[in-house]
């Protein structure tokens, strides 16, 4: 067996070996197109159904907590959003609706409830929440605010 | 043991073993159809090349085809069928070169094959395997893609896996199966 002759069929045992590498290359970038494109197609999917909202959560003890462009399902209400982000414990009032007592586990301090707010982009300020967090209907992009506060 | 030159072999030798061949390359495939991609035959259709030559080992191939092409739980097409035929007619071809040219002309017994002193050879019977089946497959993909309009890259990417599934396996039948059957049928043959 002469030496160039065992140098060309170890360089062909090698370039197997790279062909094997170039179809694996290529079947795992097929794969991650694929994948990519299935992931692009849901997210927009998921734009369609959900909406972007700012929350924020003011524990009232100098801890306040921003959850922006927080995902919620598009007519979702400020109740269900809270609970998407949060821990939350309700009583419900059957005519008017949820009254938040817990939000991570605070609140039922004597004399201190959580109010929620909504912010007012024209006058710049934070508006009392006109109805209860259940019955609010949520729009694209809205900033809303719970705050533990003495009532 | 002696080596029994492929040219004087009888001609009803020949047929018997081209029959023979044909029929365990249907058996295997049939028992392998859950496996796609995976099969003894192209090994085997390279020994028949290998032992009796380019032509009766282009007939096992076709002959092969002929009943698996036609008769497959997959379905068959005229053109992949003709593609197929010709490719898996490369295999013979080859195998008669392989003998032409002296590869595993030390394969004189069985006892050595056991005894591991041919690895080199099979080393080299593994990557005739693989190069085969890759223009195989490039070959027979390129013909099934174009057939339904899609350019040949396409070819190469949809077949990406099936393509290394049946070029590793047949490095590995060739590179353990090719020694041990030449020198056991050699002895057949010469006895």
């Amino acid at each position: 067996m002469g030496e160039r002759s065992s140098w060309m069929w170890i360089s062909l045992g090698l370039t197997c070996l790279l062909i094997v590498a170039a179809y694996l290359t290529i079947y795992y970038y097929n794969e991650s197109t694929h994948y990519k494109s299935l992931y692009e197609r849901a997210a927009a999917d998921l734009k369609k159904l959900t909406m972007p909202v700012n929350i924020l959560i003011d524990y009232g003890n100098g801890t306040r907590k921003w959850y922006n462009n927080t995902l919620v399902p598009r007519e979702a209400s400020l109740f269900l959003a809270t609970k998407i982000i949060a821990s939350v414990e309700s009583i419900t009032y059957p005519e008017m609706g949820e009254f938040v007592t817990s939000i991570n586990g605070v609140g039922g301090d004597p004399g201190r409830y959580w109010i929620w707010y909504i912010w007012n982009q024209n006058e710049g300020k934070w508006d009392w929440g006109p109805v209860a967090c259940d019955k609010y209907i949520l729009q694209d992009s809205d900033t809303v605010m719970w705050r533990y506060e003495q009532f | 043991m002696r080596n029994i030159p492929r040219n004087r072999l009888p001609p009803i030798k020949i047929l018997s073993l081209i029959i023979l061949m044909t029929s365990i390359n249907l058996v295997s495939n049939y028992a392998m159809i859950g496996i796609p991609n995976v099969k003894f035959m192209d090994l085997f259709v390279f020994i028949s090349g290998y032992l009796m030559g380019a032509l009766p080992g282009a007939m096992v191939g076709v002959l092969t085809w002929l009943v698996y092409g036609t008769l497959n739980p997959y379905g068959s097409n005229l053109i992949i069928f003709v593609a197929t035929c010709l490719g898996e007619s490369l295999y013979g071809v080859v195998g008669w070169l392989s003998a032409k040219f002296g590869l595993g002309s030390n394969l004189s017994s069985l006892k050595e094959v056991k005894e591991k002193r041919v690895w080199w050879t099979n080393l080299k019977f593994g990557v005739i395997g693989f190069f085969l089946t890759f223009i195989y497959d490039l070959f027979t993909n390129i013909v099934s893609v174009v057939i339904v309009g899609l350019p040949p890259l396409m070819a190469i990417i949809q077949g990406a896996p099936f393509a290394i599934v049946h070029e590793v396996s047949n490095f590995f039948f060739f590179f353990f199966g090719c020694s041990a059957l030449i020198a056991a049928i050699k002895r057949d043959l010469g006895g």
